[in-house]
């Protein structure tokens, strides 16, 4: 294994929020069996105190694995220099069999932690704990995914060799390559990006919909979730080309290089905001009539709407910008 | 109304330090009455106050407030009462605002400032504008016979002053109920009842009044509704039967 700082800080906070995670499971599983408001016992008071405790703590363990996809990320990037072959994080996470289904796991968990924080803080705005349930139905899928995370990152990093020959991203992203990757390379551009910016001029109207009238919550959510794939694949098959100014570089790791300046964490940021707070509307959705939640919830989403637009618009318009001054043009 | 079913307060949980202030205390407060907790020093009834006022949880049982309306409880929802034990912190303290005023036995008045602005002072976190509390707060002085002092430090106040105004300090957000926990004991018998007669204007004014106290000139003032007996935090006599 490679004792590098930011691994050790990886694997630490693994540890601890895998730790913090299964108390708040056991918590969970109690809240799940014994909930009942209506009862005035020991067992709920005591059930009803614990759960702000509970939800304090997974605010700020859920806080850091969000942020340790990103760490995951730099450190990938920031270890291509000892691997023979890898040019960025694409060959470092190939070095063996964890590391992207890591990665993987790290966005699912990133969204889910996102769309778990928005449930909570709309729980915490009604008197009679409206989300308790659904909240920790939530959490325990997330407890399983985080713990099956840890493993995969703890193999991973324990499976790292400093002498392993790798692929670099060219090889990985080829557009000719029979692989998931290579697909994506593969899209032609004639059909993504008019697919890209109308998805996105979609989205932008049931946005302002959803904003005035307050309704299609659920198109929105599903839009938004659209989005985020339909961004991503875009990424791959011809935004990364404006940004690399190269017709045959699909990499979607260079950009978080610094020759770059960093762009693809911004991208990222914003697709990932975009996605977590517009899919937390349609996850609020069935609960708009609580008669707790009623005052409260349609301003909440209102608010997200705004988080998500604003998210994927500013994405769209870094894209853009870039489209229009790199000095690279697709289709002459 | 104020609803108590079942209530019991534990302090200190564990087999070898547990003391039981509160036991499994069930009690009917309507609203517009005065209910007297009466009994020994250490019976359980600064403990009840406080479970009823919001100022601590109780460790098993209900407390339900009906007729209360707050920015979080709809006006639709208001016949059917919330229980107020199981409300999450934030919602308490809009209730200890709105819904309780407190007279506590030592007054707690802030020396230094003056009467006025001690009774302005619960209605500054409600970000009311302040020259409507202010307007508020002189005419509760006029009513008390305090606008003399509007101007004086706390401790320029004698007992009786003091105690009038800390019944305005508790009046100054308009709430529906009054507690009052031994408001007599630093009070000779001729400013017990006048506390007295004041308490029965509020009362006569609609508010619900709960008062602590082991002084019978409270305890056995006419024009209380209920006097509850309280021993080792259970209710041992209460009149009238329930």
């Amino acid at each position: 294994m490679i004792q590098h700082p930011a691994i050790l800080a990886l694997m630490t906070a693994s540890l601890i929020v895998s730790g913090l995670l299964l108390y708040a499971g056991w918590f969970g599983i109690r809240i799940l069996k014994n909930w009942d408001l209506a009862s005035g016992s020991e067992l709920q008071l005591n059930l009803e105190r614990r759960t702000y405790l509970i939800a304090t703590i997974m605010s700020y363990a859920l806080l850091f694995q969000i942020i340790s996809l990103f760490l995951y990320l730099y450190t990938a990037d920031g270890l291509h220099i000892l691997f023979t072959g890898a040019m960025c994080a694409a060959g470092t996470l190939q070095v063996n069999s964890y590391g992207y289904p890591t990665l993987i796991l790290k966005l699912i968990n990133c969204l889910l932690a996102g769309c778990w924080l928005i449930v909570n803080h709309a729980d915490t705005r009604g008197y009679d704990y409206p989300l308790i349930k659904p909240k920790y139905v939530l959490l325990l899928g997330l407890v399983l995914l985080v713990l099956a995370e840890t493993v995969l990152q703890f193999n991973y990093f324990l499976h790292l060799k400093g002498d392993m020959i790798t692929s670099c991203c060219g090889s990985l992203f080829g557009s000719d390559k029979p692989s998931i990757a290579g697909e994506l390379a593969g899209l032609p551009y004639r059909i993504m990006r008019p697919l890209f910016f109308s998805t996105m001029a979609v989205l932008a109207c049931c946005g302002i919909r959803l904003y005035l009238k307050g309704t299609g919550g659920y198109l929105y959510a599903a839009l938004s979730a659209s989005a985020f794939l339909v961004s991503l694949a875009a990424l791959i098959s011809f935004i990364g080309l404006y940004y690399y100014e190269l017709p045959t570089h699909h990499c979607p790791f260079c950009i978080l290089q610094q020759e770059y300046g960093y762009i693809g964490y911004l991208l990222y940021a914003t697709l990932l905001g975009g996605m977590v707070s517009g899919s937390s509307i349609g996850l609020l959705m069935p609960f708009r009539r609580r008669p707790s939640l009623a005052p409260y919830l349609p301003r909440l989403q209102q608010r997200l709407v705004l988080l998500s637009l604003a998210c994927y618009l500013l994405f769209t318009a870094l894209v853009s910008y870039r489209m229009l001054t790199a000095n690279f043009r697709l289709g002459g | 109304m104020i609803a108590l079913n079942q209530v019991t307060k534990n302090f200190a949980i564990g087999p070898a330090t547990s003391f039981t202030a509160v036991d499994n205390v069930s009690l009917t407060i309507t609203r517009g009455s005065m209910t007297i907790l009466k009994g020994p020093s250490g019976s359980g009834k600064t403990t009840l106050l406080a479970l009823i006022g919001c100022m601590t949880r109780p460790s098993s049982g209900r407390i339900m407030l009906q007729g209360v309306e707050t920015s979080f409880f709809q006006a639709s929802e208001a016949a059917e009462g919330f229980d107020s034990s199981s409300l999450p912190e934030r919602f308490l303290t809009e209730i200890r605002r709105s819904t309780f005023g407190f007279i506590f036995q030592q007054f707690n008045l802030i020396k230094g400032i003056s009467a006025l602005q001690n009774i302005m002072l619960p209605a500054y976190p409600t970000g009311e504008q302040q020259p409507v509390v202010k307007q508020r707060a002189l005419g509760l002085m006029e009513q008390f016979d305090l606008l003399r002092h509007r101007n004086s430090p706390v401790e320029w106040l004698s007992g009786g002053e003091l105690q009038r105004v800390a019944i305005a300090r508790a009046l100054i957000n308009n709430p529906i109920a009054i507690i009052a926990d031994e408001p007599t004991a630093h009070l000779d018998s001729q400013l017990s009842q006048a506390f007295m007669e004041s308490i029965g204007q509020l009362k006569d004014n609609g508010k619900t009044v709960l008062i602590a106290s082991h002084d019978p000139i409270v305890y056995s003032s006419p024009l209380a509704d209920q006097v509850v007996e309280m021993r080792d935090g259970r209710i041992v006599r209460q009149e009238p039967l329930p």
